[in-house]
């Protein structure tokens, strides 16, 4: 495809752009696209006579890790441990209450007087796909319109603009003469999610964040919308960080896979290690809870009992405890660090950890 | 004899702007003490066949064909006789139990009245039920939680309450419309769990409906596959499991992400199932079929049974009762 040229002759010199071509590697390959240390983000609860704060809940506590170029990570977890928020913070349509986020070697958030990155140029270079395919369209816009909304805030000319939404239309495979003008509820739901997709890229951004892109969708759907990403990825070059509960959708698609429970990190690696080896007794019974597609092998025993605590009031040391079947009394009393197994392989678990005092770990030490 | 007789099931939405076929003839049984999953995608009538066993659809909907339960004829019941039908043979379970129970009375409130509804006995007695009903279905410190409110409970627990009133007066039948679609991994495998270990103890039947390939593995003796309204396979769900007769569910079953497809690329079922404003006259599938051909056109396949047991809706399969010629089957 040929870039376009710039007719931003009318713009204000500071929204004259090239017609938006695809931003530049600055780091090189071995560099983190994105490197996220010690994110957190509490949510307080308000209530009472005064509207004063009741209680916190610590959606995202503590949460570091990178995106690595042109890698896809999955992000896995229940409902409430923090993997929408996650996905919000990297998008920066939350702010994180501290922690840092660097892209590819420059601070998120900066601006030209302190150097880093503005985040209107990464929010650029990074955008994101809903759900909810229909809630996050404009009901009142035909679907051309609302993809080339973004070019034309970056300051793309209007008939640029609408050029690119419908190059982009084709390249998700809608074609162009049939769906432009249409309206999002004269589309099926695979359909609208192709358009979120087409508008997510009308940038060329260099990641995308996925938060269960095909979660709504039936099952032959399904199918489609992810043969679909793995296309777009290798045509466009993108890095994806891809965010569902559906472990065999993730364990498809990702190269290494994030598990998260309660606000936190329980176990990061490369996917045929975690779904082969997981060290975090989390993950084992995540991936004990798939239900079997044969019935000669159902479950006999539900891997875990109970639902997971609410994050309001985390449990103290592992958060894991109350639910863990080997929990002792060293994980009431510390929490664990992130051990490193080798091969980019961690968990946050006191047996991981050799001399951590958990009769496990020196099992594993000797 | 068996507890439910589904013959010919249609039904027919119609409004003032548009006509919907939801069902267009559904034939199906149960057997006491017998799980049946119904399978399909969205707008494929599942659901609707399960609310028809029940008369809960609107006033607008046109039910046509035999539906009977437990020996009794719902299609002709008064309204007084379907209340009395309603929670002492049947029972319903619903994917979301916040919207399903009433958030002004209290989970012991709620199985006390259904109870008392049903059966002559004291209040104090239902009140005994409701607490043994709470303990069944595994909700940790019963005693407490029969005064907690649907809003007080977490999702895996607000199901287990659910069943629990479902469950209240012991029905034959109980119906589950995706009732854990919406939990956790790690919750539904338990409710799935728990389910399956109450139909034993109370050798119900049970008809599930589900668009999830894996709780049907987990949970059913036998799968229908339903498409644009009708039934296009049945059968064991090993069977099924194994090796699918129709195009559909081998697309189906190909569409399915799970574990060992890394680095494959996923079978698709191009297009998009039928707009149902019209009933389908031929075979609904067959514009999305690589397999099909004339005959696929000319009429509505028939259900074949190629062995005991297995039928489905296609001209591919070889009818083992009549002498048919032997066309190829699809993939046995």
């Amino acid at each position: 495809m040929t870039e376009p040229v710039a007719p931003g002759a009318r713009l204000p010199p500071n929204r004259r752009m090239d017609a938006l071509p695809p931003s530049a590697d600055r780091g090189g390959p071995a560099q983190p696209l994105l490197r996220l240390d010690g994110l957190v983000k509490h949510f307080p609860l308000k209530g009472g006579l005064l509207g004063r704060t009741q209680a916190v809940v610590r959606a995202v506590d503590g949460v570091g890790f990178e995106v690595r170029k042109g890698e896809t990570l999955g992000i896995v977890g229940e409902s409430g441990c923090g993997k929408s928020t996650t996905a919000r913070l990297l998008m920066r349509l939350l702010d994180p209450d501290s922690g840092t986020m660097v892209f590819d070697g420059e601070a998120v958030g900066g601006s030209a007087q302190v150097g880093g990155l503005p985040l209107r140029e990464y929010r650029r270079q990074v955008q994101m796909v809903f759900q909810d395919s229909y809630a996050s369209l404009n009901p009142r816009l035909p679907i051309e319109d609302s993809i080339a909304f973004a070019p034309k805030v970056h300051g793309l000319g209007n008939a640029e603009a609408v050029r690119r939404a419908r190059d982009m239309l084709a390249a998700v495979g809608l074609a162009p003469a049939n769906f432009a003008r249409r309206y999002p509820h004269e589309l099926s739901g695979g359909q609208r999610q192709r358009v979120n997709i087409a508008r997510a890229l009308a940038l060329r951004p260099r990641l995308v964040i996925l938060d269960e892109p095909v979660s709504a969708l039936d099952k032959s759907v399904e199918a489609q919308v992810l043969n679909l990403l793995v296309d777009l990825k290798e045509e466009f070059g993108l890095t994806y960080v891809f965010i569902s509960h559906d472990l065999n959708v993730v364990q498809y698609i990702s190269d290494r896979v994030l598990v998260m429970y309660l606000g936190e990190v329980a176990e990061i690696g490369p996917v045929e290690r975690i779904y082969e080896h997981p060290a975090h007794p989390y993950t084992a019974a995540l991936l004990a809870s798939r239900p079997s597609m044969d019935p000669s092998r159902r479950r006999t025993a539900p891997p875990l009992t109970g639902d997971p605590p609410n994050p309001v009031n985390p449990p103290s040391g592992c958060r894991f405890r109350t639910r863990c079947p080997h929990a002792e009394a060293v994980c009431a009393e510390r929490k664990p660090i992130m051990a490193d197994l080798g091969g980019g392989h961690a968990a946050s678990c006191h047996i991981a950890n050799p001399g951590s005092g958990h009769s496990l770990a020196e099992k594993v030490a000797a | 004899m068996s507890l439910v007789t589904l013959r010919d099931l249609r039904v027919t939405f119609r409004t003032r702007d548009r006509t919907v076929h939801a069902v267009n003839g559904v034939d199906l049984d149960l057997a006491a003490g017998e799980t049946l999953c119904i399978l399909g995608e969205s707008g494929s009538g599942k659901s609707v066949t399960l609310r028809a066993l029940m008369r809960l659809l609107p006033r607008f909907a046109e039910v046509q064909g035999r539906v009977e339960v437990a020996g009794q004829d719902v299609t002709r019941m008064s309204e007084g006789e379907l209340t009395d039908f309603r929670g002492r043979d049947v029972a319903m379970i619903f994917q979301e139990p916040m919207t399903a129970m009433d958030p002004v009375f209290t989970i012991g409130q709620q199985i006390a009245e259904t109870v008392r509804r049903h059966e002559r006995v004291s209040r104090a007695a239902a009140e005994a039920r409701a607490l043994e009903l709470l303990e069944l279905v595994q909700i940790p410190s019963a005693k407490r939680r029969l005064a907690a409110y649907p809003h007080e409970l977490s999702g895996g627990l607000r199901q287990r309450a659910m069943i629990a009133v479902a469950l209240a007066c012991r029905p034959k039948l109980l119906l589950a419309d995706e009732p854990t679609t919406a939990l956790d991994a790690t919750v539904q495998i338990q409710v799935l769990l728990l389910l399956r270990d109450l139909q034993k103890r109370f050798n119900m039947g049970v008809i599930f409906v589900t668009h999830d390939l894996g709780v049907a593995g987990e949970i059913a003796d036998r799968v229908a596959v339903m498409y644009a309204g009708r039934v296009v396979e049945e059968g064991p769900v090993s069977g099924l499991m194994s090796g699918p007769l129709h195009p559909y569910a081998q697309g189906l079953l190909g569409a399915t992400v799970h574990p060992g497809m890394r680095g494959k690329r996923l079978t698709t079922i191009p297009g998009a199932p039928p707009a149902l404003d019209r009933e389908p006259t031929a075979c609904a599938f067959a514009p999305r079929c690589d397999r099909a051909h004339d005959a696929c056109l000319a009429e509505v396949p028939s259900l074949r049974e190629p062995v005991p047991g297995r039928r489905a809706r296609c001209v591919l399969v070889p009818d083992a009762r009549a002498e048919s010629p032997g066309l190829v089957p699809a993939g046995v």
